[in-house]
């Protein structure tokens, strides 16, 4: 549900999902330093091929989104990277619109942008649990926010979101228990092997 | 961890489907025309509303059943068009070509003279007394034919969604030379700040 497909929103709200897309972008392209291309590029990938990942929920599957841990990595890059990765999958598998990617694009790097800032606040002080705890609530705040935004660009455009799609939000407890797990253990890897790949200044030794 | 993923699957079993994409698939069979919703993964767009419009007006609406399974009896032999919303967003449209449907209907809405054996497969054409028209053997063959195709259009229409590592692949090498890209500039605009220096350095 997280990919809107063309011919379902109304005009205000494409058009202001591409404003704040292209803000976001510019803003995210700006911050965007010399050594941290690689690692951006290395979550876009990661994000484009997340969505791969299906899991059964019952009758029906649900896929990965990996918003949060794509902000947590990477802050505000994570807005070209989500911006790039969903143009191609929308290009080459067909998962939602092309005049609609500004919201999906919106829809998604909001969340990875607050999932960024709910990390950083609770990584900040150096302590290692902290920073876990506070990663796994970041990967599941990260799907939480998408779904609320998806709810709120549909309830925007007219659409009511009727109880069957009130269910999909439950569907998507499994995705956001799970992004918990997987970024708790990026995070907890990244933070003993290479803990300025999160960007988040920390002295000497701590995380340990 | 395991067990907790368990019991979240478990709670999610009445949940409906929320993948990425939503496909409808339908076929004419005569002038009953019967198709589905379905997600692209998996698992179909259970009790979902669909719209029928044929010429831009909609001429009915229907719900998909728990299977996501809908019907509709053509009245005209004009291009109709499935709109199936899964009310979360997911919206699908499917076209049946006025070709589909049989030459017995009227291009302009009211249906002609029922044929006679409808029901019937062409393999046992009834060569009773009264030999049939041409036209009727003709639209049972139709029907016939159509029946038939059914399961090699769904599996062609299911065909289109297959992921292929190619575009996976694609897409990932795209990401790379991007990030290529933005070296290149980033360097190009380091240059320019630091140009002079640099070019005196490299004399």
């Amino acid at each position: 549900m997280a990919h809107i497909p063309d011919g379902v929103l109304s005009a205000p709200v494409l058009a202001a999902g591409m404003a704040v897309t292209l803000g976001g972008c510019a803003l995210g392209l700006r911050k965007l330093d010399h050594d941290k291309i690689p690692q951006t590029a290395v979550l876009s990938s990661v994000f484009f091929v997340a969505s791969l990942v299906h899991f059964p929920v019952g009758p029906t599957s649900v896929h990965l989104i990996l918003n949060g841990l794509v902000g947590v990595a990477l802050g505000w890059a994570a807005f070209p990277a989500i911006l790039v990765a969903l143009l191609l999958q929308a290009v080459l598998f067909g998962f939602g619109g092309l005049v609609v990617l500004g919201v999906n694009a919106m829809n998604m790097a909001i969340p990875a942008l607050l999932s960024y800032a709910l990390f950083a606040a609770f990584a900040r002080g150096g302590n290692r649990k902290l920073a876990l705890l506070g990663a796994g609530l970041a990967g599941g705040l990260g799907v939480m926010l998408t779904a609320i935004m998806v709810a709120g660009s549909l309830a925007l455009s007219g659409k009511e979101f009727d109880a069957a799609a009130k269910l999909t939000l439950f569907a998507h407890l499994p995705v956001m228990a799970i992004e918990a797990a997987f970024t708790v253990a990026a995070v907890g890897l990244l933070l003993r092997v290479k803990p300025e790949f999160l960007g988040i200044a920390a002295p000497e030794g701590s995380y340990a | 961890m395991l067990r907790a993923a368990t019991i979240l699957t478990a709670l999610c079993v009445a949940a409906p489907a929320s993948a990425h994409k939503l496909k409808v698939f339908a076929t004419a069979i005569g002038a009953d025309i019967s198709g589905y919703g379905y997600f692209a993964p998996g698992g179909r767009a259970q009790d979902s509303d669909v719209t029928v419009t044929t010429d831009g007006k909609v001429v009915a609406t229907l719900r998909t059943s728990s299977e996501g399974e809908f019907a509709f009896t053509a009245k005209s032999r004009t291009d109709h068009i499935f709109s199936v919303d899964a009310g979360d967003g997911h919206v699908a449209t499917y076209r049946i070509a006025a070709d589909e449907l049989p030459e017995t209907l009227g291009a302009g809405g009211v249906a002609q003279t029922p044929l006679a054996g409808t029901q019937q497969r062409p393999q046992i054409l009834p060569l009773g007394p009264t030999p049939m028209s041409a036209a009727e053997i003709r639209a049972m063959v139709e029907q016939g034919v159509a029946h038939q195709l059914r399961p090699l259009r769904e599996q062609i229409d299911a065909w289109q969604e297959k992921l292929w590592l190619h575009d996976i692949l694609g897409g990932i090498g795209y990401i790379v030379g991007l990030a290529g890209l933005a070296f290149w500039l980033s360097a190009n605009r380091k240059l320019k700040s630091a140009g002079p220096a640099i070019r005196e350095a490299r004399r």
